[in-house]
């Protein structure tokens, strides 16, 4: 019954049309159609990266090993599944070119294949011709970029190791590439058996075997993956099929996107303050409706859902329009977006994303409508005979308390749901909540502040108009504080996050990191080239150590990934050494390194913070899988090693005579000054053909690139935040137009000027846009602070350039959105206005 | 004589405004017996509108006791106050106050709406068209004057069939001659209805048409001017 005359009402209501909530549409739509948008391309790249997941991974299914080649019983195991196997060797390497007399190098991922590659897919050639005949021969095959670099064109010969090839053609494109994005070279590909004898591919040195199967017609691949992972897991066996055939770039897009679609929320947040503020509005002119359908004998239920409803429907069209933008712009845009992808995307209208937009957006809607809707139970059918003692309480029912907090906790619980990521949602909708609580309280402060400053600017009558108006009740301080305070607190956060991971990467790292790292030194090599880093008079500074690769898998006895619960020291294979008496520099925590010369039951010595992650005690037992081996050693140490400086850090280490006898070779890091590198690597690659050096200033810019592109795609997203702000501002100085134009039309009959006029508007609205920037710019470097202290755990300066364009960003934003509504008051002719009014 | 339709005993009424707090009415008693028609008079700021508030349930008195139908306002909540005068009273106001979104048709429909009458709209077209508003239902009150407005909300607060009607300064937005004739309507509806009918008015000769007046000075009755009358 009630339900019914509510609905009756509303839609009457309704009848006025949208005058006053074109920003609530706007507000609601742009929130919604952001991140539908984000979802959609995301949507779009998984589609993609699904449909072409074989080509992307090579075959149906891959089998990789590291730092060896398959055994004759996983060979067997392989050819009982596949119908064809094809074998890859990957491995980093130096390619040469001597040019008369001069040795050029450059650092290459090389592809070491055989005739059977590619299973799926095709490699394309510049000139084009088949791989095979470009193989043939001590034929190679480069990517243009390290051709370019070394000077080379097809015909050209370049070296190995100790191998020489021919260049035969370009590298325009190769089916398994979904790793692309991020590699320390370029590609080469040649033919493995042409490889033997360049001295790369022995044991010891850093290679990755992979097996790509081409499986039966209907092969089931979860089935195939289970049998390979029970028989050989423990042996370093890694599977992975065309149901992921992008591996490492799927897990990428979607931490990404789940990022982006929350960054997306903080829009919907700043969207949410407009939504409210668009109710609130709508809502004190209704006062009187609502007075007389009380009188009439409307209840208080009635009352609320009737403006529930009206509100509800607002917000399906909000939320409709919003996915209809978010759901189109990437299918309408899809050639432009596709050009731009380094991976393959597929572009249609997809529901998962678009149902996660919408919960949001609704969620978001009642969240912010809420509050104004209580509101109307306070408003008392007295109203209609006298305005002055309408006075209402500060807050709503208790009821409608706890359903806000209730829906609030469901929009994290939501945002959890969908991005898969506890641990960033929780710190996102903290930041989000925290920023909106600090600038609630701010828009407060600065009001307070306002009216106290008044007394001061007497004398000063724009300034004192200004600070009336800003401090007034049921002014837009508290909306333009908040919409533009948190959209600015976004973009501050982002730019103080980045600007402090540039700082850390581009100039405090440099100056502390090694000039190379130089892998693949064999056994044999060591002693010659520590010699030559001796004599050399450049070199500051040398490490070396031995590296095997290993897996470890059990720690006391129970399978690794359980009792460390997926830690990253036990997803995967890890660097390990081994050492015989206790190095210098080397910081134990706890226990003690095992005595020079030990021989006894192998020992273990673990980093200190990783062993405090995952649990780990002195005398726990712990096994690590070395090229198909086990060793069971017993931790008797835990020592600081530190990753920041990019030096040589291993996770594990052993005494020496448990892993001596293992294949492997050693690493270096190198200091010197920038000047004396290229001799250095002139000197070390010519005496070791076979050694790769990695010039760690290229790493570092190859990092810098990566949070270059994260910083912008961030920031692009927290944009949509800022001019959903600018929207909620434009909407608070359309409100506001009626007040200044009768506000002129008084001050204009007083005999102020039209310049004096626009003086204290625009005084009043670069005043908040100065308290929104300095406000946004303290909890945006308390976010920042928070991010680089207790994630990236790295040091944190204010970065003062980003700041001032903060604050600069938050005056113009405020000032162009005030001035734009400034102009029709100015313009008002006092008679008419004041006339109007009686 | 009749039996009591409204008893008000020993009623203050005191509002917190942001200048601090005000007494309005003071110690007010009264009754008014069926069938009556009331006027309340008195200078501006006396109290007669907010007396009449009082007797409406749209105020709440700070102390005293008010009694309408049998029935205690004061130990009522707001909601069970609304439904009281869903069923029991018609209110007009000065300003009309009719919904701007609604035509004069759904504005007069809607008490009976809310009281869930069957026939909401055929009673209240007979309602406008006894006032003489019978091609005016579909017109909104942004399209008609002032006296058509006034018209409209007449029919609005007659079409429940009240026991009561409260009327704050019916004409005190008309012009003389749509005033007079708001006034014969008002008195018309009365008579025809049998309600009780509770006026503010400025105008004395409205008041001399009422069968009572009572004079609020200050917010209180003024007893002087009631013997003098």
């Amino acid at each position: 019954m009630t339900l019914r005359i509510a609905s009756r009402f509303a839609l009457r209501e309704l009848r006025g049309g949208l005058r006053g909530f074109r920003v609530f549409l706007a507000c609601l739509a742009l929130g919604v159609a952001a991140i539908a948008a984000v979802g959609t391309v995301r949507a779009g790249i998984e589609a993609g990266l699904t449909r072409d997941g074989a080509a992307l991974l090579g075959g149906d299914a891959e089998v990789e090993f590291t730092y060896r080649f398959a055994r004759d019983e996983e060979l067997a195991f392989l050819n009982s599944i596949a119908d064809r196997i094809s074998e890859t060797v990957d491995f980093r390497s130096m390619a040469v070119v001597d040019r008369d007399g001069t040795t050029e190098r450059g650092l290459t991922q090389i592809r070491a294949v055989d005739d059977t590659y590619p299973l799926v897919g095709a490699v394309q050639l510049d000139p084009v011709m088949p791989l095979a005949d470009a193989l043939a021969d001590q034929g190679g095959v480069m990517e243009r970029v390290l051709a370019d670099r070394l000077g080379l064109v097809p015909g050209d010969s370049f070296r190995l190791g100790e191998a020489t090839f021919t260049l035969r053609a370009i590298l325009e494109r190769y089916p398994d590439n979904a790793s692309a994005g991020f590699g320390l070279g370029p590609r080469t590909i040649v033919l493995t058996d042409a490889l033997a004898g360049s001295g790369l591919i022995v044991e010891g040195t850093l290679f990755s075997t992979q097996y790509r199967l081409d499986l039966p017609e209907g092969a089931d691949l979860a089935a195939l993956e289970q049998q390979a992972e029970d028989q050989f897991r423990d042996a370093g066996l890694r599977w992975r099929d065309s149901r992921r055939g992008a591996g490492g770039a799927e897990q990428f897009v979607d931490r990404i996107g789940a990022f982006l679609i929350l960054v997306g929320l903080s829009g919907l947040a700043v969207g949410g303050v407009g939504v409210s503020a668009a109710v609130r509005a709508y809502l004190a002119g209704k006062t009187s409706v609502i007075a007389t359908l009380k009188t009439l004998g409307a209840t208080r239920s009635t009352i609320f859902l009737t403006y529930f409803i009206q509100i509800g429907v607002l917000t399906l069209a909000g939320v409709t329009l919003g996915l209809i933008l978010g759901a189109g712009l990437p299918v309408l845009l899809a050639p432009l977006i596709e050009a731009r992808l380094p991976v393959p995307a597929v572009f249609t209208i997809y529901t998962a994303p678009l149902a996660e937009a919408a919960v949001y957006g609704v969620l978001a809607a009642l969240i912010f409508t809420l509050w104004p809707l209580a509101k109307t139970e306070d408003i008392r059918a007295a109203t209609l005979f006298r305005d002055a003692f309408a006075a209402s309480r500060a807050l709503p029912r208790a009821t409608y308390l706890v359903v806000i907090a209730g829906l609030v906790a469901l929009l994290v619980g939501a945002a959890v749901w969908f991005s898969g990521t506890v641990f960033l949602t929780l710190w996102t909708a903290g930041g989000i909540t925290g920023s909106l609580l600090i600038l609630i309280l701010a828009a407060a402060l600065i009001r307070w502040v306002a009216r106290k400053s008044r007394l001061a600017a007497r004398g000063n009558t724009a300034l004192r108009m200004a600070l009336g108006s800003i401090g007034a009740r049921g002014g837009e301080s508290t909306s333009v504080v908040l919409s533009l305070g948190l959209g600015l607190t976004v973009l501050a956060a982002v730019g103080q996050i980045d600007g402090n991971l540039r700082t850390a990467f581009a100039d405090d790292l440099p100056a502390v990191a090694p000039s190379y790292f130089f892998v693949d030194i064999q056994p044999d090599q060591i002693a010659g080239f520590r010699d030559r880093l001796d004599q050399d008079e450049a070199v500051s500074r040398y490490d070396t150590a031995p590296m095997l690769r290993g897996i470890i898998t059990q720690i006391n006895g129970r399978p690794a990934t359980e009792v460390a619960e997926g830690h990253w020291v036990v997803r995967g294979d890890r660097g390990v050494t081994y050492a015989d008496a206790q190095p210098a520099g080397t910081e134990i925590t706890a226990g003690a390194w095992w005595p020079a010369g030990y021989d006894g039951p192998p020992q273990i010595s673990f980093a200190a913070e990783e062993a405090a992650e995952i649990g780990l005690q002195l005398g726990d037992t712990m096994t690590v899988n070395i090229l198909g081996r086990d060793i069971t050693g017993e931790v008797t140490s835990f020592r600081n090693v530190s990753w920041e400086d990019a030096g040589i850090g291993f996770v594990l280490a052993m005494n020496q005579s448990a892993l001596q006898g293992a294949p492997h070779s050693w690493i270096s890091t190198v200091y010197a000054t920038p000047e004396a590198e290229a001799a250095i690597l002139r000197d070390l690659a010519t005496a070791y053909p076979n050694i790769t050096a990695i010039r760690v200033r290229d790493a570092i810019d190859q990092v810098i690139a990566l949070v270059g592109g994260l910083s912008a795609a961030t920031r692009y997203g927290a944009l949509i935040t800022l001019v959903t702000g600018f929207l909620v501002l434009i909407g608070a100085a359309a409100a506001g137009e009626r007040t200044r134009t009768y506000e002129a039309a008084v001050l204009k009959t007083l005999g102020a000027s039209r310049r004096s006029i626009l003086a204290s508007f625009a005084l009043r609205s670069a005043l908040l846009g100065l308290a929104a920037g300095v406000v946004a710019l303290g909890a945006g470097i308390l976010g920042g602070w928070a991010v680089a202290t207790f994630i990236m755990d790295t040091g944190y300066t204010v970065i003062w350039g980003n700041a001032l364009l903060i604050i600069g960003g938050g005056i113009m934003a405020s000032l162009l959105a005030g001035l734009a509504f400034a102009l029709r008051p100015l313009a008002a002719k006092p008679a008419r206005v004041l006339r109007a009014r009686e | 004589m009749t039996d009591p339709v409204l008893t008000i005993t020993d009623a203050n009424l005191s509002l917190d405004g942001n200048a601090g707090r005000v007494d309005i009415l003071h110690d007010i008693s009264l009754t008014v017996r069926q069938g009556e028609t009331l006027g309340l008079v008195g200078p501006s700021g006396s109290g007669k509108s907010s007396l009449l508030m009082l007797m409406g349930g749209l105020e709440q008195a700070t102390s005293g006791r008010i009694m309408a139908l049998g029935q205690d306002l004061t130990a009522m909540n707001e909601d069970q106050l609304a439904r009281f005068r869903r069923d029991h009273m018609g209110v007009v106001f000065q300003s009309f106050h009719l919904i701007p979104t609604m035509t004069a048709l759904e504005n007069v429909a809607t008490p009976l709406e809310l009281a869930g009458v069957r026939d909401a709209f055929a009673r209240a077209e007979a309602e406008l068209r006894a006032v003489g508003l019978g091609d005016r239902i579909n017109h909104y009150p942004s399209q008609m004057s002032g006296g058509e407005q006034q018209r409209v909300a007449l029919a609005r607060a007659s079409a429940p069939r009240p026991r009561i009607l409260l009327a704050d300064e019916p004409t005190g937005n008309l012009d003389a001659t749509n005033g007079a004739a708001i006034i014969d309507l008002l008195f018309d509806l009365r008579d025809r209805h049998g309600a009780t009918l509770i006026m503010v008015t400025h105008a004395s000769e409205l008041a001399a048409r009422c069968d009572r007046v009572v004079h609020l000075c200050d917010g209180r009755i003024d007893t002087l001017a009631k013997a003098a009358e």
